[in-house]
């Protein structure tokens, strides 16, 4: 929990009651690699902030081939906001790559603490602004970049997550074949 | 639900015919599965012709086919380890033998999650083959370094025995026909023989393992290949005596023929029975995962074009696996 109140702390006030707000609606958790937090196709209730390991979320398609979407390390949040915004059936499976710990708040809760904190709303508010952010990077860089430039980018932004994931975890990422995948790291090793 | 049935013994397209069925029920152990694809292998055309009756009889109508591959919709009282949601895959027991099918019911010990890296479709066509070469190799304790023969390395099994082989470091020389040198030696062999110009038998010497996967003279063959002391392993071959045993054949004896070449060569045969696993299916969808398998599919059929894909099984052309796309 310290993690997630010096992260707040390091952007902006926060006062006694909300932090003591925040503690009483947060559970502290530890999941095992494997794991799954969110089921694709089920109700979804949490939010969830990562103090440590790694989760990954991702759909499976029709043809029952899965996508990631997120990779969350620690200080990240994860969740499906597609299903708790729009009250909707998980469209997301989250996952554990590793053993992970994380902090769980009801997504109602957080909800409540907006009311009730200022403060708190700006933070939130903040956070969604950089997701948003990252978002639009995320799709500009689909359109714009190449693949391997895509994967230098990736291996910036994780840098140490290949160590837990499969390379389709990565590939599909990206949003190119495994043989491809395979092909940029031979490229990369090269320079 | 529809269902591919098998209505008597006999020639395919006379013997096969879809029928409306019951859901089949879901037993505490048992998970019920949407089914998105199916797979047919030789075993399910040999039932069909009623090759099997001794050993595997079957009531009519049955539904064909033991590989699945789909979304779990319900699940047993005591099933602790899938959900409803869950992409899975299996090889199901004799007892509840029937995948092509909307629905089909499987004990939870024979499943697995599916690999995340595959179609519906792929998935479908690995577990009979993928169980029956892991088993086999695993029986052989295979290991790097170790030398291997795999015949017939274009069909279901052998394409994935070798691909296990090699994830394993050993050396795998395999048999196949001219048409298919190049994409088995994509698969990983180290060296592939054409049988249709190279006589196998001057290129093998003194190996560890054979696995037979061909039957009738290859099986007595493969002491002549095999080093002293080494292992040949068969899913095509006689029973071994043990295996006689367990079916409860106890006067079973090995053919004299074999039995004598085993003793000369001081090399063991063991006859690999395939049982569904769900822990090694686990096993394989890492390998495929990790990239160390690949799946090989020759051709998917539409659910109404099922009776096609048999009759495609049966012309033993096929290079990779034959799938039927139910829903």
């Amino acid at each position: 929990m310290e993690e997630l109140i010096e992260k707040i702390k390091s952007s902006q006030s926060l006062s006694q009651e909300a932090e003591d707000y925040l503690y009483s609606i947060s559970t502290n958790k530890t999941f095992a690699k494997g794991e799954i937090l969110i089921r694709q196709g089920q109700r979804v209730k949490n939010i969830y902030f990562v103090t440590d390991g790694c989760l990954r979320s991702y759909c499976y398609d029709k043809n029952g081939k899965e996508h990631t979407l997120q990779f969350a390390i620690k200080k990240w949040w994860i969740s499906d906001y597609i299903a708790i915004h729009s009250d909707e059936s998980a469209t997301l499976t989250v996952e554990c790559l590793k053993e992970s710990k994380v902090i769980e708040f009801k997504a109602k809760d957080l909800e409540l603490m907006l009311t009730l904190f200022p403060d708190f709303e700006r933070f939130q508010r903040k956070i969604l602004e950089r997701h948003v952010v990252s978002l639009n990077k995320r799709i500009l860089n689909q359109l714009q970049l190449t693949a391997s430039e895509r994967y230098d980018l990736f291996v910036e932004k994780y840098p140490a997550i290949e160590q837990y994931t499969h390379n389709y975890h990565i590939a599909s990422y990206l949003g190119v074949t495994q043989e491809s995948l395979s092909r940029i790291r031979v490229e990369k090793a090269k320079h | 639900m529809r269902a591919l049935q098998i209505v008597k013994y006999g020639d395919i397209k006379d013997s096969l015919a879809f029928n409306e069925v019951s859901k089949p029920a879901v037993q505490a152990t048992d998970i019920l599965i949407e089914v998105k694809a199916a797979a047919i292998n030789p075993i399910d055309k040999s039932i069909i012709l009623g090759n099997l009756q001794g050993l595997l009889p079957i009531p009519f109508p049955s539904t064909s086919a033991y590989d699945v591959s789909g979304i779990v919709v319900e699940k047993g009282d005591d099933v602790s380890n899938f959900e409803i949601g869950d992409l899975v895959y299996s090889r199901v027991p004799q007892e509840q033998m029937g995948t092509i099918a909307e629905y089909a019911a499987v004990t939870s010990e024979a499943v697995s999650k599916k690999p995340g890296n595959i179609s519906f479709e792929e998935a479908a066509g690995i577990p009979l083959a993928g169980l029956t070469a892991l088993q086999s190799l695993e029986f052989a304790g295979i290991k790097a370094n170790d030398r291997i023969l795999i015949h017939a390395g274009s069909g279901g099994v052998g394409s994935l025995a070798i691909q296990y082989a090699k994830a394993k470091g050993a050396y795998v020389y395999t048999t196949t026909s001219t048409e298919n040198v190049q994409w088995v030696k994509e698969l990983g062999a180290d060296r592939v023989i054409d049988y249709k110009t190279e006589d196998y038998k001057t290129i093998v010497k003194d190996v560890d393992v054979i696995y037979d996967t061909l039957g009738q003279k290859y099986t007595a063959e493969a002491f002549e290949v095999v080093r002293k002391g080494g292992q040949v392993i068969s899913v095509a071959g006689p029973l071994d005596e043990e295996t006689a045993t367990m079916f409860g054949m106890a006067d079973y004896k090995l053919p004299e023929e074999l039995a004598t070449l085993s003793a000369e060569k001081d090399a063991s045969y063991k006859f690999i029975f395939m049982h569904p696993n769900g822990a090694h299916l686990a096993e394989i969808k890492t390998m495929i995962e990790d990239e160390k398998i690949r799946p090989i599919v020759d051709t998917i059929y539409p659910f109404a074009e099922s009776i096609n894909a048999f009759t495609h099984l049966a012309t033993g052309r096929a290079k990779g696996k034959i799938v039927i796309k139910i829903n």
